[in-house]
Protein backbone atom coordinates (compact mmCIF):
# COMPACT_ATOMS: atom_id res chain seq x y z
CA UNK A 1 0.00 0.00 0.00
CA UNK A 2 2.55 2.36 0.81
CA UNK A 3 4.68 2.02 -2.02
CA UNK A 4 1.42 2.39 -4.55
CA UNK A 5 0.94 5.37 -2.47
CA UNK A 6 4.24 6.38 -2.98
CA UNK A 7 4.46 5.91 -6.81
CA UNK A 8 0.37 8.01 -7.18
CA UNK A 9 2.34 11.18 -5.20
CA UNK A 10 5.21 10.48 -7.47
CA UNK A 11 3.23 10.19 -10.62
CA UNK A 12 1.40 13.30 -9.59
CA UNK A 13 4.39 15.75 -8.40
CA UNK A 14 6.74 14.71 -11.14
CA UNK A 15 3.87 16.10 -13.81
CA UNK A 16 3.30 18.85 -12.17
CA UNK A 17 6.61 20.16 -11.45
CA UNK A 18 7.39 19.00 -15.69
CA UNK A 19 4.37 20.54 -16.68
CA UNK A 20 3.57 23.40 -14.21
CA UNK A 21 0.09 23.60 -15.21
CA UNK A 22 -1.78 24.07 -12.16
CA UNK A 23 0.53 25.73 -9.15
CA UNK A 24 1.54 28.63 -10.67
CA UNK A 25 -1.96 29.52 -11.80
CA UNK A 26 -3.25 28.44 -8.11
CA UNK A 27 -0.36 30.75 -6.96
CA UNK A 28 -0.62 33.79 -9.07
CA UNK A 29 -4.85 33.79 -8.31
CA UNK A 30 -3.78 33.66 -4.50
CA UNK A 31 -1.31 36.35 -4.64
CA UNK A 32 -4.01 38.62 -7.03
CA UNK A 33 -6.85 37.87 -4.60
CA UNK A 34 -4.60 38.29 -1.12
CA UNK A 35 -3.90 42.17 -2.76
CA UNK A 36 -7.26 42.51 -3.55
CA UNK A 37 -8.13 42.25 -0.14
CA UNK A 38 -5.44 43.67 1.58
CA UNK A 39 -6.12 47.02 -1.05
CA UNK A 40 -9.74 47.00 1.30
CA UNK A 41 -7.97 46.29 4.41
CA UNK A 42 -7.51 50.43 4.92
CA UNK A 43 -8.81 50.05 8.93
CA UNK A 44 -7.37 50.45 12.48
CA UNK A 45 -5.35 47.83 13.55
CA UNK A 46 -7.57 45.99 15.81
CA UNK A 47 -10.39 45.41 12.97
CA UNK A 48 -7.61 44.14 10.62
CA UNK A 49 -6.72 41.71 13.50
CA UNK A 50 -10.02 40.51 13.58
CA UNK A 51 -10.72 40.11 9.76
CA UNK A 52 -7.12 39.33 8.57
CA UNK A 53 -8.03 35.05 9.41
CA UNK A 54 -11.24 35.41 7.88
CA UNK A 55 -9.73 36.58 4.44
CA UNK A 56 -6.30 34.43 4.25
CA UNK A 57 -8.53 31.67 4.51
CA UNK A 58 -10.93 32.69 1.94
CA UNK A 59 -7.99 33.86 -0.10
CA UNK A 60 -6.58 29.83 0.39
CA UNK A 61 -10.13 28.63 -0.28
CA UNK A 62 -10.27 30.32 -3.44
CA UNK A 63 -6.60 29.63 -4.91
CA UNK A 64 -6.78 26.48 -3.76
CA UNK A 65 -9.67 24.95 -5.14
CA UNK A 66 -7.76 25.44 -9.00
CA UNK A 67 -5.71 22.62 -7.46
CA UNK A 68 -8.28 20.40 -6.04
CA UNK A 69 -10.48 20.58 -9.37
CA UNK A 70 -6.94 20.32 -11.34
CA UNK A 71 -6.57 16.75 -9.58
CA UNK A 72 -9.07 15.18 -11.62
CA UNK A 73 -9.48 17.29 -14.24
CA UNK A 74 -6.10 16.73 -15.12
CA UNK A 75 -6.56 12.69 -15.37
CA UNK A 76 -9.72 13.13 -17.67
CA UNK A 77 -7.75 14.58 -20.81
CA UNK A 78 -6.57 12.14 -23.20
CA UNK A 79 -7.34 8.23 -21.51
CA UNK A 80 -5.78 9.19 -18.42
CA UNK A 81 -8.74 8.32 -16.10
CA UNK A 82 -8.45 4.91 -17.72
CA UNK A 83 -5.17 4.04 -17.36
CA UNK A 84 -5.31 5.11 -13.87
CA UNK A 85 -7.87 2.90 -12.64
CA UNK A 86 -5.93 0.13 -15.19
CA UNK A 87 -3.71 -0.05 -12.64
CA UNK A 88 -3.37 -2.60 -9.87
CA UNK A 89 -4.06 0.35 -7.26
CA UNK A 90 -7.36 0.32 -4.81
CA UNK A 91 -9.51 3.22 -5.13
CA UNK A 92 -8.53 4.20 -1.61
CA UNK A 93 -4.80 4.43 -2.87
CA UNK A 94 -5.74 6.60 -5.46
CA UNK A 95 -7.68 8.97 -2.83
CA UNK A 96 -5.26 8.71 -0.59
CA UNK A 97 -2.08 9.78 -2.91
CA UNK A 98 -4.63 12.77 -4.97
CA UNK A 99 -5.01 14.06 -0.90
CA UNK A 100 -1.61 14.10 -0.04
CA UNK A 101 -1.21 15.78 -3.53
CA UNK A 102 -3.24 18.57 -2.38
CA UNK A 103 -2.07 18.88 0.93
CA UNK A 104 1.24 19.48 -0.39
CA UNK A 105 -0.52 21.83 -2.74
CA UNK A 106 -2.28 23.71 -0.48
CA UNK A 107 0.70 23.73 1.71
CA UNK A 108 2.92 25.47 -0.91
CA UNK A 109 0.02 28.13 -1.16
CA UNK A 110 0.09 28.84 2.43
CA UNK A 111 4.01 29.36 2.68
CA UNK A 112 3.56 32.38 -0.15
CA UNK A 113 0.21 33.34 1.30
CA UNK A 114 0.75 33.74 5.31
CA UNK A 115 4.02 36.06 4.85
CA UNK A 116 2.56 37.81 2.10
CA UNK A 117 -1.09 38.69 4.72
CA UNK A 118 1.60 39.53 7.23
CA UNK A 119 3.51 41.95 4.88
CA UNK A 120 0.53 43.43 3.36
CA UNK A 121 -1.34 44.36 6.42
CA UNK A 122 1.26 44.43 9.26
CA UNK A 123 -0.91 41.80 11.20
CA UNK A 124 1.42 39.81 13.17
CA UNK A 125 0.45 36.30 11.86
CA UNK A 126 3.96 35.13 12.38
CA UNK A 127 4.52 35.90 15.56
CA UNK A 128 3.48 32.48 16.35
CA UNK A 129 4.46 30.23 13.97
CA UNK A 130 3.46 27.14 15.60
CA UNK A 131 -0.45 27.71 16.35
CA UNK A 132 -0.80 29.22 13.12
CA UNK A 133 1.47 25.80 11.34
CA UNK A 134 -1.33 23.48 13.17
CA UNK A 135 -4.01 25.77 12.13
CA UNK A 136 -3.04 25.30 8.62
CA UNK A 137 -2.27 21.41 8.46
CA UNK A 138 -5.14 20.69 9.86
CA UNK A 139 -7.27 23.44 7.53
CA UNK A 140 -5.77 21.58 4.53
CA UNK A 141 -6.48 17.96 5.90
CA UNK A 142 -9.71 19.05 5.81
CA UNK A 143 -10.14 21.05 2.21
CA UNK A 144 -8.07 18.54 1.11
CA UNK A 145 -10.26 15.62 1.84
CA UNK A 146 -13.57 17.18 0.64
CA UNK A 147 -12.31 18.80 -2.21
CA UNK A 148 -10.23 15.61 -3.56
CA UNK A 149 -13.83 13.86 -3.00
CA UNK A 150 -15.82 16.09 -4.37
CA UNK A 151 -13.74 17.07 -7.74
CA UNK A 152 -13.77 13.38 -7.86
CA UNK A 153 -17.60 13.78 -8.18
CA UNK A 154 -17.75 16.70 -9.95
CA UNK A 155 -15.20 15.49 -12.69
CA UNK A 156 -17.25 12.45 -13.12
CA UNK A 157 -20.52 14.16 -13.17
CA UNK A 158 -20.90 15.39 -16.76
CA UNK A 159 -20.94 12.44 -19.31
CA UNK A 160 -17.99 14.01 -21.25
CA UNK A 161 -15.07 15.66 -20.49
CA UNK A 162 -14.30 17.91 -17.28
CA UNK A 163 -15.72 21.65 -18.68
CA UNK A 164 -18.51 22.04 -16.29
CA UNK A 165 -16.08 20.51 -13.12
CA UNK A 166 -14.47 24.02 -12.70
CA UNK A 167 -17.67 25.59 -11.72
CA UNK A 168 -19.24 22.73 -10.26
CA UNK A 169 -16.72 22.25 -8.05
CA UNK A 170 -16.76 25.80 -5.98
CA UNK A 171 -20.32 25.36 -6.04
CA UNK A 172 -19.95 21.98 -4.55
CA UNK A 173 -17.51 22.24 -2.08
CA UNK A 174 -17.57 25.88 -0.47
CA UNK A 175 -20.83 25.26 1.64
CA UNK A 176 -19.54 21.99 2.81
CA UNK A 177 -16.62 23.59 3.87
CA UNK A 178 -18.14 26.40 5.63
CA UNK A 179 -17.96 25.02 8.90
CA UNK A 180 -13.76 24.09 8.40
CA UNK A 181 -13.67 28.08 6.81
CA UNK A 182 -15.51 29.24 9.91
CA UNK A 183 -13.17 27.15 12.91
CA UNK A 184 -9.83 28.25 10.66
CA UNK A 185 -10.70 31.84 10.49
CA UNK A 186 -11.66 31.98 14.20
CA UNK A 187 -8.80 30.06 15.60
CA UNK A 188 -6.45 32.48 13.15
CA UNK A 189 -7.83 35.26 14.88
CA UNK A 190 -7.32 33.62 18.49
CA UNK A 191 -3.82 33.13 17.44
CA UNK A 192 -3.15 36.51 16.20
CA UNK A 193 -4.66 37.82 19.56
CA UNK A 194 -2.49 35.43 21.73
CA UNK A 195 -5.79 33.86 22.97
CA UNK A 196 -4.86 30.38 23.31
CA UNK A 197 -8.12 29.56 25.82
CA UNK A 198 -10.63 27.14 25.75
CA UNK A 199 -12.12 28.77 22.62
CA UNK A 200 -9.18 27.92 20.72
CA UNK A 201 -8.90 24.69 21.53
CA UNK A 202 -12.42 23.94 20.65
CA UNK A 203 -12.30 25.54 17.35
CA UNK A 204 -8.81 23.40 16.87
CA UNK A 205 -10.97 19.94 17.78
CA UNK A 206 -13.74 21.47 14.95
CA UNK A 207 -11.02 21.64 12.79
CA UNK A 208 -9.32 18.36 13.90
CA UNK A 209 -13.47 16.82 13.76
CA UNK A 210 -13.48 17.97 10.47
CA UNK A 211 -10.59 16.15 8.56
CA UNK A 212 -11.09 12.91 10.37
CA UNK A 213 -14.99 12.64 9.49
CA UNK A 214 -14.19 13.93 5.60
CA UNK A 215 -10.86 11.46 5.53
CA UNK A 216 -12.74 8.43 6.32
CA UNK A 217 -15.67 9.55 4.30
CA UNK A 218 -13.34 10.00 1.40
CA UNK A 219 -12.37 6.48 1.75
CA UNK A 220 -15.57 4.65 2.09
CA UNK A 221 -17.42 6.84 -0.59
CA UNK A 222 -14.32 7.75 -3.38
CA UNK A 223 -15.14 4.08 -4.54
CA UNK A 224 -18.92 5.32 -5.69
CA UNK A 225 -17.31 8.42 -6.73
CA UNK A 226 -15.11 7.05 -9.67
CA UNK A 227 -16.97 4.06 -10.44
CA UNK A 228 -17.99 4.19 -14.41
CA UNK B 1 -49.48 4.45 -22.21
CA UNK B 2 -53.06 3.16 -21.85
CA UNK B 3 -51.66 0.20 -19.49
CA UNK B 4 -50.05 2.87 -17.39
CA UNK B 5 -53.27 5.12 -17.05
CA UNK B 6 -55.42 2.54 -16.36
CA UNK B 7 -53.43 1.54 -13.54
CA UNK B 8 -54.40 4.71 -11.42
CA UNK B 9 -57.58 4.17 -9.50
CA UNK B 10 -59.12 5.84 -6.83
CA UNK B 11 -57.26 4.51 -3.73
CA UNK B 12 -54.33 6.15 -5.63
CA UNK B 13 -55.58 9.64 -4.71
CA UNK B 14 -56.10 8.94 -0.93
CA UNK B 15 -53.15 10.97 0.48
CA UNK B 16 -54.11 13.71 -1.74
CA UNK B 17 -57.62 13.18 -0.11
CA UNK B 18 -56.11 13.41 3.27
CA UNK B 19 -53.77 16.14 2.85
CA UNK B 20 -55.69 18.85 1.57
CA UNK B 21 -57.89 19.06 4.57
CA UNK B 22 -55.19 19.06 7.12
CA UNK B 23 -53.96 21.54 5.25
CA UNK B 24 -57.31 23.86 5.31
CA UNK B 25 -57.09 23.04 9.16
CA UNK B 26 -53.57 24.05 9.11
CA UNK B 27 -54.27 27.23 7.71
CA UNK B 28 -57.42 27.61 10.23
CA UNK B 29 -56.04 26.95 12.82
CA UNK B 30 -53.15 29.52 12.29
CA UNK B 31 -55.55 32.98 11.30
CA UNK B 32 -58.28 31.99 13.32
CA UNK B 33 -57.25 30.08 16.05
CA UNK B 34 -54.27 31.17 17.52
CA UNK B 35 -54.48 34.46 19.47
CA UNK B 36 -52.48 37.35 18.10
CA UNK B 37 -49.02 37.60 20.06
CA UNK B 38 -48.82 40.87 22.62
CA UNK B 39 -45.35 42.52 21.29
CA UNK B 40 -45.52 40.89 17.44
CA UNK B 41 -49.30 40.95 16.61
CA UNK B 42 -50.22 38.98 13.38
CA UNK B 43 -46.60 38.88 12.27
CA UNK B 44 -45.64 36.07 15.09
CA UNK B 45 -48.20 33.51 12.73
CA UNK B 46 -45.39 33.07 10.13
CA UNK B 47 -43.58 31.06 12.89
CA UNK B 48 -46.24 28.11 12.70
CA UNK B 49 -45.37 27.84 8.84
CA UNK B 50 -42.22 28.82 9.38
CA UNK B 51 -41.43 25.51 12.10
CA UNK B 52 -43.19 23.45 9.72
CA UNK B 53 -41.62 24.37 6.71
CA UNK B 54 -37.93 23.85 8.68
CA UNK B 55 -38.35 20.57 10.36
CA UNK B 56 -39.63 19.01 6.55
CA UNK B 57 -36.43 20.27 5.05
CA UNK B 58 -34.78 18.88 7.50
CA UNK B 59 -36.44 15.33 7.62
CA UNK B 60 -36.14 15.75 3.78
CA UNK B 61 -32.61 16.05 3.57
CA UNK B 62 -32.40 12.97 6.29
CA UNK B 63 -34.26 11.02 3.66
CA UNK B 64 -32.19 12.00 0.53
CA UNK B 65 -29.11 10.12 2.40
CA UNK B 66 -30.30 7.57 3.54
CA UNK B 67 -32.45 6.18 0.29
CA UNK B 68 -29.17 7.09 -1.65
CA UNK B 69 -26.79 5.08 1.18
CA UNK B 70 -30.04 2.58 0.04
CA UNK B 71 -29.02 3.03 -3.70
CA UNK B 72 -25.15 2.42 -3.11
CA UNK B 73 -25.71 -0.67 -1.30
CA UNK B 74 -28.80 -2.31 -3.98
CA UNK B 75 -28.20 -0.03 -6.61
CA UNK B 76 -32.00 -0.36 -7.56
CA UNK B 77 -33.09 3.00 -9.01
CA UNK B 78 -36.48 2.89 -7.11
CA UNK B 79 -34.07 4.34 -4.26
CA UNK B 80 -33.09 7.17 -6.44
CA UNK B 81 -36.56 8.11 -6.89
CA UNK B 82 -37.07 8.69 -3.11
CA UNK B 83 -33.70 10.56 -2.83
CA UNK B 84 -34.55 12.84 -6.25
CA UNK B 85 -38.29 13.87 -4.84
CA UNK B 86 -36.64 14.40 -1.68
CA UNK B 87 -34.34 16.57 -2.57
CA UNK B 88 -36.67 18.90 -4.78
CA UNK B 89 -39.04 18.80 -1.65
CA UNK B 90 -36.33 19.45 0.63
CA UNK B 91 -34.98 22.59 -1.46
CA UNK B 92 -38.44 23.51 -1.63
CA UNK B 93 -39.06 23.90 2.23
CA UNK B 94 -35.30 25.14 2.52
CA UNK B 95 -36.51 28.08 0.20
CA UNK B 96 -39.45 28.78 2.32
CA UNK B 97 -37.85 28.26 5.72
CA UNK B 98 -35.74 30.98 4.35
CA UNK B 99 -38.23 33.67 3.18
CA UNK B 100 -40.41 32.81 5.84
CA UNK B 101 -37.49 33.26 8.41
CA UNK B 102 -36.11 36.38 7.21
CA UNK B 103 -40.04 37.82 7.20
CA UNK B 104 -40.37 37.45 10.86
CA UNK B 105 -36.85 38.32 11.28
CA UNK B 106 -37.38 41.96 10.14
CA UNK B 107 -39.99 41.86 12.23
CA UNK B 108 -38.55 41.03 15.40
CA UNK B 109 -35.31 41.80 15.00
CA UNK B 110 -35.97 45.07 12.53
CA UNK B 111 -33.48 43.04 9.91
CA UNK B 112 -33.93 40.77 7.17
CA UNK B 113 -31.06 38.73 7.74
CA UNK B 114 -28.79 37.77 10.58
CA UNK B 115 -26.04 35.44 10.99
CA UNK B 116 -27.76 33.40 13.99
CA UNK B 117 -26.50 29.88 13.77
CA UNK B 118 -29.71 28.92 12.87
CA UNK B 119 -30.28 30.72 9.90
CA UNK B 120 -26.45 29.90 9.03
CA UNK B 121 -27.25 26.10 8.90
CA UNK B 122 -30.38 27.05 7.03
CA UNK B 123 -28.49 29.18 4.25
CA UNK B 124 -26.19 26.06 4.12
CA UNK B 125 -28.76 23.33 3.70
CA UNK B 126 -29.94 25.27 0.87
CA UNK B 127 -26.68 25.87 -0.98
CA UNK B 128 -25.87 22.27 -0.64
CA UNK B 129 -29.51 21.35 -1.76
CA UNK B 130 -29.26 23.62 -4.77
CA UNK B 131 -25.50 22.36 -5.34
CA UNK B 132 -26.91 18.80 -5.59
CA UNK B 133 -29.82 19.92 -7.92
CA UNK B 134 -27.67 21.97 -10.44
CA UNK B 135 -25.08 18.81 -10.20
CA UNK B 136 -27.86 15.88 -10.93
CA UNK B 137 -29.44 18.13 -13.80
CA UNK B 138 -25.87 18.42 -15.83
CA UNK B 139 -25.96 14.07 -15.74
CA UNK B 140 -28.10 12.06 -18.16
CA UNK B 141 -27.64 8.02 -17.42
CA UNK B 142 -29.85 7.64 -14.76
CA UNK B 143 -27.40 5.30 -12.87
CA UNK B 144 -24.43 7.84 -12.84
CA UNK B 145 -27.12 10.50 -11.92
CA UNK B 146 -28.18 8.06 -8.90
CA UNK B 147 -24.87 7.29 -7.50
CA UNK B 148 -23.45 10.70 -7.63
CA UNK B 149 -26.16 12.29 -6.17
CA UNK B 150 -25.88 9.93 -3.40
CA UNK B 151 -22.15 10.77 -2.45
CA UNK B 152 -23.34 13.99 -3.06
CA UNK B 153 -26.21 13.58 0.24
CA UNK B 154 -24.37 11.47 1.81
CA UNK B 155 -21.49 14.24 2.06
CA UNK B 156 -24.56 16.85 3.00
CA UNK B 157 -25.42 14.69 5.98
CA UNK B 158 -22.01 14.48 7.55
CA UNK B 159 -21.46 18.39 7.22
CA UNK B 160 -24.88 19.07 9.12
CA UNK B 161 -23.35 18.53 12.74
CA UNK B 162 -20.20 20.20 11.67
CA UNK B 163 -22.08 23.50 10.67
CA UNK B 164 -24.38 23.92 13.71
CA UNK B 165 -21.98 23.37 16.12
CA UNK B 166 -19.58 25.98 14.34
CA UNK B 167 -22.86 28.40 13.52
CA UNK B 168 -23.38 27.99 17.43
CA UNK B 169 -19.96 28.55 18.25
CA UNK B 170 -19.85 31.71 16.38
CA UNK B 171 -22.77 33.46 17.48
CA UNK B 172 -26.53 33.15 18.29
CA UNK B 173 -29.82 35.25 19.29
CA UNK B 174 -32.43 32.82 17.91
CA UNK B 175 -35.01 31.68 20.65
CA UNK B 176 -33.95 28.74 21.44
CA UNK B 177 -37.19 27.78 23.06
CA UNK B 178 -39.99 29.58 22.22
CA UNK B 179 -42.50 30.19 25.68
CA UNK B 180 -45.84 30.06 24.46
CA UNK B 181 -49.35 29.85 25.65
CA UNK B 182 -51.40 26.32 25.12
CA UNK B 183 -53.33 27.45 22.22
CA UNK B 184 -50.75 28.66 20.67
CA UNK B 185 -48.41 25.06 21.56
CA UNK B 186 -51.76 23.60 19.98
CA UNK B 187 -51.77 25.26 16.83
CA UNK B 188 -47.92 24.74 16.17
CA UNK B 189 -48.19 20.86 16.77
CA UNK B 190 -51.01 20.89 14.36
CA UNK B 191 -49.46 22.90 11.78
CA UNK B 192 -46.50 20.53 11.90
CA UNK B 193 -48.35 17.96 11.46
CA UNK B 194 -50.72 18.88 8.75
CA UNK B 195 -47.46 20.71 7.00
CA UNK B 196 -45.51 17.15 7.25
CA UNK B 197 -47.90 15.24 6.35
CA UNK B 198 -48.93 17.81 2.61
CA UNK B 199 -45.19 17.39 2.02
CA UNK B 200 -45.29 13.49 2.57
CA UNK B 201 -47.91 13.61 -0.03
CA UNK B 202 -45.96 15.94 -2.73
CA UNK B 203 -42.68 13.57 -2.41
CA UNK B 204 -45.08 10.61 -2.79
CA UNK B 205 -46.72 12.37 -5.92
CA UNK B 206 -42.99 13.52 -6.96
CA UNK B 207 -41.31 9.80 -6.35
CA UNK B 208 -44.47 7.97 -8.73
CA UNK B 209 -43.65 10.69 -11.24
CA UNK B 210 -40.10 9.56 -11.27
CA UNK B 211 -41.22 5.77 -11.25
CA UNK B 212 -43.64 6.30 -14.63
CA UNK B 213 -41.08 8.63 -16.15
CA UNK B 214 -38.29 5.78 -15.91
CA UNK B 215 -41.50 3.17 -17.07
CA UNK B 216 -41.78 5.43 -20.33
CA UNK B 217 -37.93 5.66 -21.03
CA UNK B 218 -38.31 2.26 -20.85
CA UNK B 219 -41.03 1.55 -22.79
CA UNK B 220 -39.28 3.96 -25.60
CA UNK B 221 -36.28 1.81 -25.72
CA UNK B 222 -37.87 -1.32 -25.87
CA UNK B 223 -40.34 0.10 -28.83
CA UNK B 224 -36.94 1.58 -30.15
CA UNK B 225 -35.17 -1.79 -30.46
Amino acid sequence: MAKKLYYMVAKDLLSECRALRTWPAMLLLGVVVAMMFAMQMDLPPERQRQIAGSLLWLTIFFAGSLALDRSFAAEREEGCWEGLFCYPVSPTAVYLGKLFVNVVALTALECVLIPLFAILTDVPLLAHPVPIIAIAMLGNLGLAAVGTLLSAVANGAPACGSRQSSYLLPLLVLPAVIPLVLGAAEATRLAIEHDFSTDWWRWMQLLACFAVVFVTAGIVLFEFAIED
Amino acid sequence: MSEIALRRSIYDYLPQWVAAPMVATAIVAIFLVAPTEATMGDAQRIVYIHVSVAWTALASFVIMAASGGMYLVRRNLAWDHWSRAALEIGWLCCTLTLATGSLWAHSAWNTWWTWDPRLTTAFVLWAMYSAALVLRSGIDDPHRRARIGAVVAIVGLLDVPLVIMATRWFRGIHPKSPHMEPTMQAVLATSVVCFTAFFAVLLLMRRGQFQLAEELDDLQEEFAS
